[in-house]
């Protein structure tokens, strides 16, 4: 017989003992994928707020005035490749998400109307790829080269349909897309046009400059600054470092709290379902003794015996955590939308978790279901079977 | 003529002891029990309860190992098996019946005797056996549904299907009616004129009357054994 079946069997006519193992792991399975999934959706939405508030650290020329450079009062320039040097730095760990950028007043834009303007102009570079970071984990400006996404304040002065048109130090007219209407409450940028670096370089003729590098430094420790500024410094005398707080601090902030209840709270609920599941397994090969039994009198192998219980387990753990999965999604969506603002729209389940839960749970379910397993083939069976 | 005969030797005890340890305690069940038993006998246990029928069934068919003496399936040592010569034994030679019919109650009449059977069995085979028991109307009912005289011939079915050499049954009559009894009875003599050895234990006088041979236990030891002509 078909020991698939033979399990299949069992399985449902001892149903409330199947069933309060599947319950473990769902639990287990539930509280691991919402808390991952809530985790995910915090590191986006901080993600996401970085990117409408700006980066927490700058780093520009040493002298700089800290009055001139908030006001974006043209300060001195360099070399974009010190934000590839940067990144390229194997000891340069306390900072990411660099990106170069050129950020100049404009004086006198004239606009579709005829009327003159003082504008911010910036440049961005496409953020580099630090040497300790995975490709995905770059936040990218996504001004597109050829386009511009335009400051609110701008955009009420062009009409639907136009592009952005402005003179480049050749004396020419350029034009650009315009990508984005940028909507109010960007700080510098209401007043301001954001170009790709490139495009800004040559309208301006500064090809290769840069006047500051926008970066996140990291949140984790007390004298964060001190330490990013040492790393800098080490690598650029000649740059300085100064940190600028925002709402992406206290959101990185509860991002690492968040990450760090996560990684006391799976293992816990994980080892206590694994734990309660092993009991019910050890209750239900007590409650089978005569079957284990019997299966010995008739000659089924140690082996066979092991197998219908571990299987057992790995059908369980493979529905439970397909259900877990969709139900720690389904709590992460129902929750994530009301935690998080600007995310909320974008939660949804994390497929590439999806192949991990159904292997990791049924494997999980598989070791507790080992030792009852075990305790299964040792039956005595003669007893059992001879004894009243 | 006559003293040529030759004995085919199925099962030899050879000075088999068995004893239990209990909080200290040892517990006699078999003391130097020494048996041989031909192919195609048909013999009954019997003796006081404790005296140690089943242990001595047990050891037959591998299910306990003896402290001390050899037991021989076709001179070979059985006790000497690798695992899987073991569960080889168990699953083709030896048959078993319980006094507690001990079937698996989620599986059906016909599937407590698939479940034993090696691929090559045949479902027509198991229904033939199910026919010859009146138990093809039941095929697919669940141990719970039965009654007794039900269960017990499901699980004779199941001892006997692999046409095991060896038919061990203890008590098998234990639960039963008189009826009943003689049924599952007959259906054993039936497997023992087709070929087969069997070693029944039995309280019951009734069931003597089909056997070749009565072996008597008190204590642990044998003290008697009658070949019946
Ligand atoms: N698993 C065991 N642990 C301890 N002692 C045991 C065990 N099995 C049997 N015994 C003891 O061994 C002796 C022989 O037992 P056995 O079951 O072989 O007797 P029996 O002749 O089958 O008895 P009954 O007619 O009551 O079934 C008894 O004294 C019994 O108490
Ligand atoms: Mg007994």
């Amino acid at each position: 017989m078909n020991p698939f079946k033979l399990v299949i069997k069992e399985l449902f006519y001892r149903k409330i003992n199947s069933l309060v193992i599947l319950l473990t792991v769902i639990v287990a399975a539930t509280v691991s994928v919402a808390v991952f999934t809530l985790s995910k959706a915090s590191e986006n939405e901080t993600r996401k707020i970085m990117r409408e508030q700006g980066l927490n650290l700058y780093i520009f020329p040493k002298g700089t005035n800290l009055i001139d450079f908030f006001s974006v009062n043209n300060t001195p320039a360099f070399s974009e490749d010190y934000v590839d040097v940067l990144a390229d730095s194997k000891t340069f760990d306390a900072v990411r998400h660099l990106t170069g950028i050129l950020q100049l007043k404009y004086p006198d834009w004239i606009d579709p109307n005829g009327s003159r303007h003082q504008i911010v102009v910036s440049g961005y570079k496409d953020e580099a790829v630090q040497r300790f970071l995975n490709k995905q984990e770059t936040m990218g400006f996504d001004v597109e080269p050829g386009t511009v996404h335009v400051g609110a304040l701008l955009s009420v002065n062009i009409p639907e349909g136009e592009p952005f048109r402005i003179l480049g130090k050749d004396g020419e007219e350029h034009t650009f897309e315009i990508a984005k209407r940028l909507i109010e409450g960007k700080g510098i940028l209401d007043q301001g046009v954001a170009f790709h670096l490139a495009d800004l370089q040559q309208l301006l003729g500064m090809e290769g400059q840069i006047n500051r590098i926008e970066a996140l430094g990291c949140v984790c420790h007390d004298g964060r600054i001190k330490n990013a500024r040492m790393q800098v410094q080490s690598i650029f005398p000649d740059l300085e470092v100064t940190e600028v707080g925002s709402i992406a601090e206290a959101r990185e902030n509860q991002r690492l709290m968040m990450n760090k209840y996560g990684s006391f709270l799976i293992p816990f609920v994980v080892l206590a379902s694994l734990l309660i599941s092993g009991l019910l397994f050890y209750a239900n090969v007590n409650s089978r003794r005569y079957e284990m039994g019997i299966f010995k009198a008739t000659g089924k192998s140690n082996s066979f015996i092991v197998s219908i219980i571990i299987l057992k387990a790995f059908l369980i753990g493979l529905v439970g955590s397909i259900t877990g999965f969709f139900a720690g999604s389904g709590i992460s969506e129902y929750f994530g939308q009301k935690i998080f603002r600007f995310t909320a729209t974008d939660i949804e389940p994390l497929w590439n978790i999806f192949g991990f839960a159904v292997l990791i749970f049924p494997v999980l379910w598989m070791l507790s279901s080992w030792i009852p397993a075990l305790l299964a083939t040792q039956v005595d069976a003669a007893g059992i079977l001879s004894g009243e | 003529m006559l003293l040529a005969i030759e004995y085919d030797v199925m099962l030899q005890f050879e000075g088999i002891t068995k004893r239990y340890k209990k909080a200290g305690i040892i517990y006699p069940a078999l003391e130097e029990v020494s048996i041989r038993i031909d192919k195609g006998e048909f013999v009954t246990v019997t003796g006081p309860s404790g005296s140690g029928k089943s242990t001595l069934l047990n050891i037959a068919g591998g299910l306990i190992n003896p402290d001390f003496g050899n037991v021989y399936f076709h001179e070979q040592n059985i006790y000497l098996f690798n695992n899987s010569e073991f569960d080889d034994y168990r699953k083709r030679h030896v048959g078993y019946v319980f006094q507690q019919f001990h079937l698996i109650p989620y599986l059906t009449v016909f599937e407590n005797i698939r479940m034993v059977c090696s691929g090559l069995t045949v479902a027509q085979q198991i229904d033939s056996y199910l026919e010859k028991c009146s138990l093809q109307p039941l095929r697919n009912k669940y141990p719970s549904e039965l009654s007794v005289g039900e269960k017990q011939r499901t699980a004779f079915i199941r001892a006997i299907i692999n046409h095991p050499d060896l038919l061990l049954a203890d008590e098998p009559t234990g639960n039963l009616d008189p009826l009943n009894s003689r049924i599952l009875m007959s259906l054993t003599k039936e497997f023992n004129q087709s070929g087969g050895t069997v070693i029944l234990v039995s309280h019951d006088q009734d069931s003597k009357q089909f056997a070749s041979r009565h072996i008597t236990l008190d204590s642990g030891r044998l003290i008697s054994d009658q070949k019946i002509t």
